[in-house]
């Protein structure tokens, strides 16, 4: 093994036995002997990478991509089918925080009990205790029995030893949700320091950010296979593009059924809703001009749900009148999910008057979006220039807004840093 | 590979301290005698076994509450080793599917925290010799640590090839129960070898380990002599051999332990 690298993990397979019936006792396993069927599922399907001493990476994925078995792998809880994955000094894992904890001993023989299960003799605990003590920061509380302690003052004394433990490599699953924002930011920094020391970071994790923060190669798993590899900036944007297509796929699935159902229950309704309305909406008005379609589309005319926030969106209105000789001022009303009302504006306030309305006529209203990623609803009102409200649907339908952009907030400040 | 592994459990040596304290501490938690049951528990034993053998069912065997005692120490050692120990990597299946360590450390902090109690229960055997009128033989005292070793490398060895066993064969914890009732029944335990008219037959108890282990405390406490060579031999023999095959089946099937839990 090269020395420059602490982790050398060659084409790794690794296989699950799923049992569909599993007999685990002797009666079982005799008399179902036909029913041990069993599937064989590769969950790691030829994974190789190496890590340079002092170097962190990062394993990013969606749910059972792999990720975590890898991570076992490396901490050999498991161990793989086919290929090789060599490893050089103390091992220290952050999987399982609080291992063999006892609720009824106190903090600080929880913590050589703990330490043990690292592998640390009682000298190299005693050497380390005080500065765990310090870093929990349950001084006052470290005498007490744990059952006495709360969540979070528990994780943090796990934390606590678990980080100093002072390992060569550290592997790290999901666990930097520890304690308050105080001591995540401890937390964190203190990662920072042990890898300014040289130590081996390989993290486990959906919290695309602290990656990006912390290490310099991000893997992208996928089906048991690295996807791809590299810094973690582009990594990452290519793995949220992804997921994003298939949130979009989903959500527009999702909608479809809606739609299905609304037709379905607007049956039952008693005051009926046209078919372009969400089931939600409410009406209101003289009906003197009524609403015959209101759609959302793309500048291609498309009917489309989810936009993107930098996108542009048409709202297309089709209405009809028994009446000719009125004028209306046409408005629209934009509410998120929460009912934050995000924008508003009418035609009166946009050009300083009303349109003739005709027998039947169509109205496309574009606008810029800037609103960030949520579901929102659209109220659309047509009102005679003193007021009158002719038609008014409240939440007539409502659309979803995606980004791949982590910013936050109710919509985007297009925003420069310049810096000097 | 042997090497690597007890470099490997003496960097693990702590965690088996604190496993053994763990246990021991354990057993008596929250009783109000606490640790001095370890003591009352054997004690009362010795005296229930006076009573019996005394009254109600007389033996021909002179002093047999001592000849009974100092056998039957070792074989609870011995019988709760195997069973306990059998379900010792199973007991602690959180610990096993969530984080790395020399899974031999399970069953050796369970064989050892047994092996503690009974030396414990060996102060109550010395008071009781040493009351009891049986001359001491110092010199075979000294052979006592070889055979409490032997006995404690044949009970690890067992517990190794059981508790790796069971973690894939469940019922093996139960079959064991079964199995160490009837064991006590082939070793000469409750009653001399002797007994045994069959010379043949007398000779097939030797390939059970425990029968020398049981026969040399016996010499050494209760007819106060030097045990035999060979019976010495025998049993380190088989201390060896169940040590060598236990550790051989476990390390075979330690590496799917987690995959099963």
């Amino acid at each position: 093994m090269n020395p420059e690298y602490a982790i050398e993990v060659h084409d790794v397979k690794k296989k699950f036995r799923i049992f569909y019936d599993k007999g685990n006792d002797l009666k079982d396993r005799i008399l179902f002997r036909n029913r041990n069927h069993y599937e064989d599922r590769w969950v790691l399907k030829g994974i190789s990478f190496r890590v340079r001493k002092g170097e962190a990476i990062g394993l990013i994925g969606h749910n059972g991509c792999g990720k975590s078995t890898t991570l076992k792998l490396l901490t050999k809880i498991l161990y793989p089918d086919s290929g090789t994955i060599e490893m050089t000094g103390r091992v220290s894992s952050l999987i399982e925080l609080g291992a063999g904890f006892h609720p009824d001993m106190t903090g600080r023989e929880n913590i050589y009990t703990n330490a043990s299960i690292f592998g640390l003799t009682k000298k190299e605990i005693d050497k380390r205790l005080q500065e765990i003590i310090n870093f929990s920061e349950l001084e006052d509380f470290i005498d007490n029995p744990v059952r006495t302690y709360s969540s979070g003052m528990y994780m943090r004394l796990a934390f606590s030893v678990a980080i100093n433990v002072d390992a060569n490599i550290l592997l790290i699953d999901e666990i930097l949700a520890v304690g308050d924002a105080n001591f995540q930011k401890k937390c964190f920094d203190k990662l920072r320091e042990i890898k300014a020391h040289g130590t081996t970071i390989v993290i486990v994790s959906h919290a695309l950010g602290q990656i990006e923060q912390i290490c310099e190669t991000s893997y992208w798993i996928e089906n048991g296979l690295i996807k791809q590899s590299g810094t973690p900036k582009t990594v990452h944007d290519n793995y949220l593009k992804s997921m994003e297509i298939k949130r979009t796929e989903q959500l527009e699935k999702q909608h479809e059924q809606e739609q299905n159902q609304e037709i379905k229950n607007s049956a039952s309704v008693i005051q009926k809703l046209p078919d372009f309305c969400e089931k939600t909406a409410i009406r209101m008005g003289t009906q003197e001009i009524i609403f015959t379609d209101v759609q959302l589309r793309n500048l291609q005319n498309q009917k489309q749900y989810i936009f993107d926030t930098q996108e542009k969106i048409k709202i297309f209105l089709q209405y009809k009148s028994n009446k000719t000789n009125l004028k209306g001022n046409f408005g629209y009303g934009i509410f998120r999910e929460d009912g934050l009302h995000c924008y508003g504006t009418n035609i009166m306030i946009e050009t300083g008057e009303c349109i003739p309305i005709r027998e039947q006529g169509e109205l496309e209203i574009i606008f810029q979006n800037h609103l960030l990623p949520a579901r929102y609803f659209l109220d659309i009102a047509v009102h005679s220039h003193d007021g009158v409200i002719f038609d008014d649907i409240r939440q007539v339908v409502s659309f979803v807004i995606s980004s791949d952009k982590q910013d936050i907030g109710v919509c985007r400040l297009e925003s420069n840093f310049s810096w000097r | 590979m042997m090497i690597n592994l007890c470099k490997e459990l003496y960097a693990y040596r702590e965690m088996i301290f604190s496993l053994v304290k763990k246990d021991l501490r354990g057993r008596y938690k929250g009783s109000v005698l606490g640790f001095l049951w370890t003591f009352i528990n054997p004690l009362f034993q010795l005296i229930i076994y006076t009573i019996a053998f005394s009254f109600i069912l007389p033996s021909a065997i002179e002093k047999y509450y001592l000849y009974l005692f100092v056998a039957l120490i070792p074989w609870i050692f011995f019988s709760s080793s195997l069973q306990g120990g059998a379900n010792s990597v199973m007991a602690s299946q959180n610990l096993v599917s969530k984080i790395y360590f020399p899974r031999e450390v399970l069953p050796i902090a369970y064989v050892t925290s047994c092996f503690v109690n009974m030396l414990f229960t060996f102060i109550i055997i010395f008071l009781v010799v040493a009351c009891s009128g049986v001359s001491i033989n110092f010199i075979a005292i000294l052979c006592l640590p070889i055979i409490m070793l032997i006995e404690y490398m044949i009970a690890l060895g067992l517990a190794l090839l059981f508790s790796a066993i069971t973690v894939f064969f469940r019922d093996m914890e139960h079959i064991l129960s079964i199995i160490t009732m009837a064991w006590i029944y082939m070793t000469p335990v409750l009653y001399p070898l002797e007994t045994i008219s069959n010379v043949k037959i007398q000779k097939l108890f030797y390939l059970n380990p425990m029968t020398s282990v049981i026969i040399a405390y016996r010499d050494i406490l209760y007819y106060a002599k030097i045990p035999d060579f060979p019976t010495l031999l025998i049993a380190f023999g088989f201390g060896i051999a169940s040590l060598i095959l236990g550790e051989f089946v476990f390390s075979k099937l330690k590496k799917r332990f987690a995959e099963v839990m």
